[in-house]
């Protein structure tokens, strides 16, 4: 089990955004998805994915709406707000920047 | 872009919090039962699938605040929490906040009150339109550039006026309006009591003249009809009236048929033409004018005069013109200053006054806050007001941190727990400091409530007779609601939790956890700095408490010495009675003899047993100067030669049971054809004849055109007697005789002394007026009610500071006896453990005694230091008694001591009545 303390904050905020990028989702459905992309390394603790649902939800970049899940039961769907779009962009590329300075780095060195 | 889905979402965090729980419960349950579904699906029972989904969760309770957390509502909701916690646990101890709550009410109501005494008279602006750009235009001898000579030759220009001293004649306002180009507006006005009465008894209206621009430089609307406008600003206008809308709405309840109809003032007819807006009462504070009338209609009432030079009757106020700077206005004025002068310069003046007269220049003084003489009067003792309820507020709120500290004592289990729960000591603090915010917010509800009731009562007692005026003159002050005012008391109820909320909430939440849970009290624990912070608090309060009493002291005996002074006559069962012959339209010449009649009529009167009438009454305030010469003061200044004078009738020495030293009295003999004489009290015997015996002798008073008149012999010596007032140096004072010296006065007010009390004469009095003339008006005073009023202010500041002084003196000792039987409680257990082992009761006593000595001496040398420092402030205050008196700190320190160790002895014996056994088990 992934210990929270592992994924710094800026880095979960960027999964969640992009894992909802494509299409709403519930808190569950997303810590499913994050996984399964990741082939069981990232694995989400519930302790840490629901807070930054709510905080990324205070400042806007994602909004929230009740619906029917798959199993007709009453969920909250996240989706991507226009803001929130943006801000996804523009942390992609920092997160490309960063990644291959970091590679750079490791090469040389 | 995104602020208003922040804002929104927490809004509805905060008032839609049930909705946002619900949700937030329904989304965690959701998780789990998924997760249980996948579980189940894998392969799991039921049983072991719920098991492990809530494994994996984690505690929810946990991830649910974390949440709350990150919506970051936090701020206002953990507020919100404290308040409603807070309230809870203060009623819980209802006898802890009704003490608090009232003793900061206390502290709190008198400051607010002193404060809007302060705002009412200081700082409140008149409510004309942009007043911050009213100047008042005032004169200014370049010999003097301080302002005015001392001596009270300058003061001739002071007539019965509620404002400050007028400056302005007639002509010279004249010429200010013509010449002047600095402002956009300019207006003169004067004050002035007029009688709607006709004939017999006075029934005064306070009002003003006005100059035509007056109400349009203050630009101010008409609630009914029109005002005065600039056509009434010549000679002969029509005699019209402006009511104020209190006058209006009192006497004509508002009704629209007022304007229009016809009001006599000093029985002359005046066509009202309309009404002034509400709120305005005139340019001068504390004083409300009931009517205004043109500036040309003052020589119906024959009052003053238009054409003259040397009258000073008028104020000039203007309008600062839109782009000037002060110093360029005042620049400009000294331009055109020497032209307006030379143009209204008194034609009769000795040549060396109009010389220094052309010099004078104008000068401006801001007139946002109209003008006042109730401001100079009281501005000292309005401040030295405030620095004693503000003293009370400093010992009321130290009560009250004492209190706090024994409370937070008794809760220090509760605080251990929930640091032990895991608080943090910013979050305890946070909620002890709301409770204390409550306590305050209550207190400074009620204290407000009792600022209102408070400052209404100050205002009556200084209201009883102003000193400038004759007769009641109430003052009037807007005390309304205003920021200033409650901002004041907001600021004062912050300023509180400061000091009585800080240091105990410090101590409260500094708890040792162990010591705590084992039940172990922190004050047991024998350091050296324990009950440190309670011994400081009391220490404080008997200071201020001392430096409240010594000033109560110091104040309380220069009033008892005023009052107690002999003024040198007998002021009791004197009726005075003012007359004005002026509307019965009695000639000049006459009116001596008229006097007369009047003066034998009110001697016949049964109950009378003298009359006599003069010019001038004692502790009256306007006075008669002339120069005096003698052929031992040739070098005499001007100041030096001035002596009052009054015209007496020869009874008055008699009535008023002056004493001779010397010489005569006045006779039947001299008459308008006898030689001049005169009596002179013993000041001036000793200034205009050192070492000499005056009777018998001569000396001048200035006749017409300045040259002296006719020798005038000296014929009798009395004591000094105090005229003006009773704070005042005794004056040189030269009596006349009525037959004598007409132009000196008419000598219309009659002094009569009586058998019974002075007021069940009035109306004999006025039933013998009548028959001599009808028309006469008449006002009526008892002496010893005319000296009395010369001393409110003392009284005032002798009856405050003597209430509060005592307020803190009790504040402090209740204080002092509290902090010492709880120093005296916790120590039960040490106490038990010495008579076990053998102590005297006596040496327990002494033990906490000699504690109770060392705060109060602390205090008590605080006290005095600063008692010392500030004292000298009430310099001027006082009368007959310096502020370093010795016998008065002596006195106070005498008594606060004898008190506190009262105090502090009472629960010292309780503390020795313990049996060792009982006090050994104390928990």
């Amino acid at each position: 089990m992934t210990k929270p303390t592992d994924l710094v904050q800026g880095t979960l905020d960027l999964l969640i955004l992009k894992t909802i990028a494509l299409e709403p989702m519930h808190g569950w459905a997303i810590a499913q998805r994050i996984r399964r992309v990741s082939n069981n390394v990232l694995q989400v603790n519930q302790g840490a994915l629901y807070p930054a649902l709510h905080r990324l939800e205070q400042q806007a970049w994602i909004q929230s709406k009740w619906g029917e899940s798959e199993n007709n039961r009453r969920a909250k769907y996240y989706s991507l707000t226009k803001a929130g779009q943006k801000y996804l962009k523009a942390e992609e590329s920092n997160w490309e920047r960063l990644s291959s300075a970091i590679g750079l780095v490791l090469k040389t060195v | 872009m995104r602020w208003p889905q922040t804002v929104s979402h927490r809004l509805r965090s905060l008032f839609r919090k049930r909705a946002v729980e619900g949700e937030l419960s329904d989304e965690m349950r959701f998780h789990l039962e998924r997760q249980m579904e996948e579980n189940i699906a894998a392969g799991m029972t039921p049983q072991e699938a719920r098991r492990s989904a809530m494994r994996e969760f984690g505690g929810v309770e946990q991830v649910k605040e974390e949440c709350r957390d990150a919506r970051r509502t936090n701020l206002l909701e953990n507020l919100l929490q404290d308040v409603h916690f807070g309230l809870r646990m203060l009623r819980k101890s209802p006898g802890f906040t009704a003490v608090a709550v009232l003793t900061l009410a206390l502290g709190i109501g008198a400051n607010t009150a002193a404060f809007s005494l302060i705002d009412a008279v200081m700082l409140r602006t008149l409510p004309v339109e942009r007043p911050d750009e009213l100047l008042q235009l005032k004169r200014q001898d370049p010999r003097y550039a301080g302002g005015g000579p001392a001596s009270f030759s300058n003061l001739l220009s002071f007539l019965w006026d509620g404002g400050a001293s007028p400056s302005f004649s007639n002509p010279l306002w004249e010429q200010v309006r013509d010449q002047q180009n600095v402002f956009s507006g300019v207006f003169a006005w004067s004050n002035n009591r007029f009688d709607l009465a006709r004939g017999g008894t006075v029934q005064p209206a306070e009002g003003s003249f006005v100059s035509g621009d007056f109400f349009t430089t203050l630009g101010l609307r008409p609630a009914a009809g029109r005002l005065i406008t600039g056509s009434y600003d010549y000679r002969g206008c029509p005699a019209v009236a402006v009511l104020s809308y209190g006058f209006w709405q009192g006497h004509y309840s508002g009704a629209s048929s007022a304007v229009g109809s016809a009001l006599s003032l000093d029985d002359h007819p005046f066509e009202i033409i309309g009404v002034a807006p509400p709120g305005f009462y005139g340019m001068d504070v504390g004083r409300e004018s009931e009517v205004f009338v043109p500036i040309c209609t003052v020589e119906i009432s024959g009052i003053r005069s238009l054409e003259s030079r040397s009258m000073w009757w008028l104020n000039v106020a203007g309008r600062i013109k839109p782009g000037i700077a002060r110093a360029q206005l005042i620049d400009r004025l000294q331009v055109f200053s020497p032209r307006i002068f030379t143009a209204a310069l008194p034609q009769y003046w000795p040549a060396d006054e109009q010389r220094s007269f052309v010099k004078e220049k104008l000068v401006v003084t801001s007139a946002a806050t109209g003008t006042s003489a109730l401001r100079q009067q009281f501005d000292q003792p309005l401040q030295v007001l405030m620095a004693i309820v503000g003293l009370v507020l400093l010992i009321a709120c130290a009560n009250i941190a004492s209190l706090m500290l024994t409370r937070g004592v008794v809760r220090e289990k509760e605080i251990a727990v929930r640091y032990a729960l895991g608080a943090s000591r910013w979050r305890l603090m946070k909620q002890l400091l709301a409770e204390c915010m409550l306590i305050s917010l209550m207190g400074a509800i009620v204290g407000f409530l009792f600022a209102r009731w408070g400052a209404v009562l100050l205002i009556r007692s200084i209201s009883i007779h102003n000193i400038y005026a004759l007769g009641n003159m109430p003052v009037l002050l807007n005390l309304s609601l205003d920021g200033r005012v409650l901002g004041f008391t907001a600021a004062v109820a912050i300023l509180t939790v400061a000091l009585f909320g800080i240091l105990p909430t410090l101590r409260s939440t500094s708890v040792s956890l162990i010591s705590a849970m084992k039940g172990i009290r922190t004050v047991e624990l024998d350091r050296p700095a324990r009950f440190r912070s309670r011994k400081l608090i009391v220490a404080s309060q008997v200071a201020f408490s001392l430096v409240l009493l010594v000033a109560a002291g110091l104040l309380l005996r220069s009033f008892a010495k005023l009052a107690t002074l002999d003024p040198g006559f007998d002021r009791n069962n004197v009726l005075i009675v003012y007359t004005d012959l002026w509307p019965a339209k009695i000639p000049r010449d006459q009116r001596p003899s008229v006097l007369d009649r009047i003066e034998n009529q009110l001697r016949a009167l049964p109950g009378v047993l003298s009359a006599s009438r003069s010019s001038v009454t004692p502790a009256e305030v306007s006075y008669w100067a002339h120069n005096v010469y003698t052929e031992w003061s040739k070098g005499f200044t001007d100041a030096e030669s001035l002596s009052m004078s009054v015209n007496v009738s020869p009874e008055y020495f008699g009535t008023l049971r002056m004493q001779f030293v010397a010489g005569r009295d006045f006779n039947g003999g001299d008459t308008a054809t006898s030689p001049m004489v005169a009596i002179i009290d013993q000041t001036a015997a000793r200034r205009f004849f050192p070492d000499l015996d005056p009777v018998g002798r001569t000396f001048w008073i200035d006749g017409i055109a300045g040259q002296p008149g006719p020798p005038i012999e000296v014929v009798g010596i009395v004591r000094d007697a105090k005229y003006q007032s009773l704070r005042e140096q005794i004056h040189p004072t030269v009596f006349f005789p009525a037959t004598q010296a007409p132009d000196l006065g008419l000598a219309g007010a009659l002094e009569l002394r009586t058998a019974l009390r002075p007021t069940a004469l009035i109306s004999a009095v006025q039933a013998a007026v009548a028959s001599v003339s009808p028309a006469i008006t008449l006002e009526f005073h008892t002496l010893a009610q005319q000296v009395s009023d010369s001393m409110v202010q003392e009284r005032l500041l002798a009856q405050l500071s003597g209430f509060f002084g005592s307020l803190a003196l009790l504040l402090a000792v209740i204080g002092l006896y509290g902090t010492v039987s709880y120093i005296v409680a916790q120590r039960q257990r040490e106490f038990g453990i010495r008579m076990a082992l053998g102590a005297e009761p006596g040496s327990i006593l002494r033990l906490v005694m000699l504690d109770v000595i060392s705060v109060v001496a602390l205090g008590l040398l605080a006290g005095i230091a600063i008692s010392v420092a500030v004292t000298r402030l009430l310099q001027q205050l006082l009368f007959g008694i310096g502020p370093r008196d010795t016998v008065t700190l002596v006195v106070a320190v005498a008594a606060l001591s004898m008190v506190a160790l009262v105090a502090g002895y009472l629960p010292g014996r309780r503390a020795t009545k313990i049996e060792p056994m009982e006090a050994l088990r104390y928990e």
